[in-house]
């Protein structure tokens, strides 16, 4: 995770639910209303990169700002369907970062669970990218959807998978080079 | 909310990083996130004012130490996401002087297209063709890092560093002439390069001008 | 980034390094010796066999001044002997067929007499080594093949024998069968290389191994994104996983030493 690295700032731009602990004075923009101000017991999204820094006092015990929940994209629900069949679930809806949001919900909760449940989802539909990398005519059928539903990480996963058989095959003048 | 601006402006750096070109400069864009954050200054120092006589202290104050908190924070990630996006174009104009693209050039594609263009065609090309996609300081950088690339690559006469990273089945090729280029001078002698004839030359000799467009090679 | 490749080698530069595999050749013109910085290259006398490089065994055949005698592997029998292991094999499903032995690592099972063994190599200084690949001779033709042994696909099998049948195709045997064949082994291989994802998650997160052996260069060039991206993603979900578990380590060696905790965790756990 680089500070410049585009995928990590966007990830850092998941939500998360916060719940404010004290009033704060003009921080009414938050909600939208700016000027105004949050009363405690709030109930908001905020990105990660307010969100967690935030947190921190609660997490040290000192005096606490907000307490963070888990997001919806890693609700019991969605962990349930994954535990069901990992490949019918549209990942990019629930999040476009789904696991590096996961990364980093893991890092502030201990849910044990959830490990296990998205090793295994990843793990499972790593092995039906590969196979649909492989093709060198490119997706059809129900893989459009299940394509179209990866997260950043497995579409980059995708891609290289894609890459690499295809320069396999250029080099075996199987595929003409790239236009 | 604070912030969002800024993530519009990673989300074009994350669409730059597929593309093969480079997209106009969010001008705009990085002026109303540059003014957010000129914005957020003054709310702090607004904020920090009025304990100017006995200094601030956050354990008497969480609800202050809060609000200055999420300026604090939305000011360096607003820093994050500016650098970001021109971290993402400087890498992008780097990659083109390697693979000798000089966007300078291509700013003007309206030229290459007409031979003659009367006045009314010219205002269109203002409209459009004419705006540079590079900020001022990217033109600059772009012209300094070829300069530097073209000393650096300048100290080697055998070897080209910006040349074909793929290791040649062989050292000759067949080519034809697409344009004429006259005369080269290779280690075999002199090779008259006039439209459409076809050579069996050296691939080091000539991989410059496939890569101008002057040769085709035949496989 | 200015550097246009991707990370580890690409196929050009796979079937480049190939073409220093040694070949057997039967030249059909005199020719000197040469001094190659990748060592000598003995005198051709026509009806005399010579091994040279495969990237000069091509030349040479371009020009019609030889003709290059294939590998045993490189022979449709071969090659379906092999394909037979790669898809039956019942209770070692998803391995591949295994590699030729290293020279100084002789098989267990087998004695063999007649394979070719490389010959010991001396540094400047006088020491004896043994050449790795692709300074082992598992290209060469051989006379008769050694009795009873499998045939065994060398590191480099697919780049050597796409490459000799796009050069040298009138000197196999049956250039059209070998051709199906290697297509077949690169398909039936391939999708080995795919499904062994799901050990790919045992082993990031478990601390084991992933065995490759008996993958050829082009293969795990192939794969090299891929994997390398499986596990990358694994090891990240897993980050706190592998977090706790070493605190408990840390914690277990603390209070009383590693040996007195009657846990489960056998002691592969410590390589990791």
């Amino acid at each position: 995770m680089s500070y410049y690295d585009v995928d990590s700032i966007l990830t850092d731009s998941e939500k998360l639910p916060c719940t404010f602990e004290l009033e704060v004075p003009g921080l009414g923009v938050l909600e939208g209303n700016p000027g105004e101000n949050i009363k405690a017991g709030t109930q908001l999204d905020l990105p990660l990169w307010l969100g967690e820094m935030l947190s921190i006092g609660a997490r040290l015990g000192t005096s606490r700002l907000v307490t963070l929940d888990i997001p919806s994209a890693l609700s019991e629900r969605v962990l349930n369907a994954l535990k069901a069949d990992p490949r019918t679930i549209d990942l990019r809806s629930l999040a476009p970062h789904f696991y590096s949001l996961s990364e980093r919900v893991l890092e502030l909760f201990e849910e044990e669970e959830m490990v296990d449940v998205l090793l295994n989802t990843f793990a499972k539909r790593a092995a039906e990218i590969a196979d649909h990398a492989h093709n060198p005519k490119g997706a059809m059928g129900q893989g459009v959807d299940f394509l179209r539903g990866l997260d950043e990480m497995e579409r980059q996963l995708f891609r290289v998978a894609h890459e690499g058989a295809k320069e396999v095959r250029v080099w075996a003048g199987e595929a003409k080079k790239r236009p | 909310m604070y912030g969002e601006l800024g993530n519009k402006l990673v989300q074009h750096a994350k669409r730059t990083q597929s593309l093969a070109h480079l997209p106009p400069y969010q001008t705009e864009l990085v002026r109303a996130v540059a003014r957010e954050v000129r914005d957020l200054d003054r709310h702090v120092a607004h904020l920090l004012n009025s304990f100017s006589a006995e200094g601030f202290n956050p354990s008497a104050d969480p609800a202050t130490a809060c609000a200055l908190l999420v300026d604090h924070l939305s000011m360096r990630r607003n820093k994050r996401c500016l650098l970001a996006y021109h971290r993402v174009r400087t890498a992008k104009l780097e990659e083109l002087c390697w693979t000798g693209v000089d966007v300078l050039e291509q700013q003007l594609p309206a030229e290459e297209g007409g031979d003659a263009p009367g006045p009314t065609s010219m205002s269109s090309a203002q409209a459009v063709g004419q705006h540079s996609s590079l900020s001022p300081e990217e033109e600059e950088y772009f012209r300094q890092y070829s300069d530097m690339l073209a000393a650096y690559k300048g100290q080697w006469t055998d070897v080209d560093l910006t040349g074909s990273l793929e290791p040649p089945r062989d050292l000759f090729i067949d080519v034809r002439v697409l344009k004429d280029a006259g005369e080269i001078q290779t280690e075999y002698g002199a090779i008259n390069l006039t439209k459409n004839s076809q050579l069996y030359v050296r691939q080091g000799d000539v991989e410059r001008l496939i890569a101008q467009g002057f040769l085709e090679r035949l496989s | 980034m200015a550097f246009p490749l991707p990370r580890g080698i690409t196929p050009p530069e796979i079937s480049f390094l190939a073409e220093m595999e040694m070949v057997s050749i039967l030249p059909r013109q005199r020719l000197e010796g040469l001094e190659l910085l990748g060592g000598p290259i003995e005198p051709l006398l026509p009806p005399r066999r010579a091994t040279l490089p495969l990237w000069l065994a091509l030349l040479l055949k371009r020009q019609r001044r030889a003709n290059i005698l294939p590998p045993s592997w490189l022979h449709p029998e071969s090659l379906s002997l092999i394909l037979d292991i790669e898809t039956q094999h019942g209770d070692s499903k998803g391995a591949f067929s295994p590699p030729p032995p290293l020279p100084n690592q002789p098989s267990a099972q087998e004695h063999y007499q007649k394979r070719p063994v490389a010959i010991p190599h001396y540094t400047p200084d006088g020491n004896r080594y043994f050449p790795s690949s692709p300074f082992l001779p598992q290209n060469v033709a051989v006379d008769q093949g050694p009795v009873g042994e499998a045939p065994r696909l060398p590191f480099h099998w697919l780049e050597v024998g796409t490459m000799l049948l796009e050069a040298a195709s009138d000197d196999l045997v049956d250039p059209d069968q070998t051709r199906r064949l290697l297509k077949e082994l690169r398909e039936v291989r391939s999708s080995k290389m795919r499904s062994g994802v799901d050990v790919l998650d045992s082993a990031a997160v478990g601390g084991n191994v992933v065995s490759l052996t008996g993958v050829g260069a082009m293969e795990i060039g192939e794969g090299r994104g891929f994997i390398s991206g499986v596990v990358d993603g694994l090891r990240r979900i897993g980050a706190s996983k592998e977090q706790a578990r070493r605190e408990q380590m840390a914690g277990e060696m603390g209070s009383g030493g590693y040996g007195a905790t009657q846990d489960d965790d056998d002691d592969d756990d410590m390589e990791f």
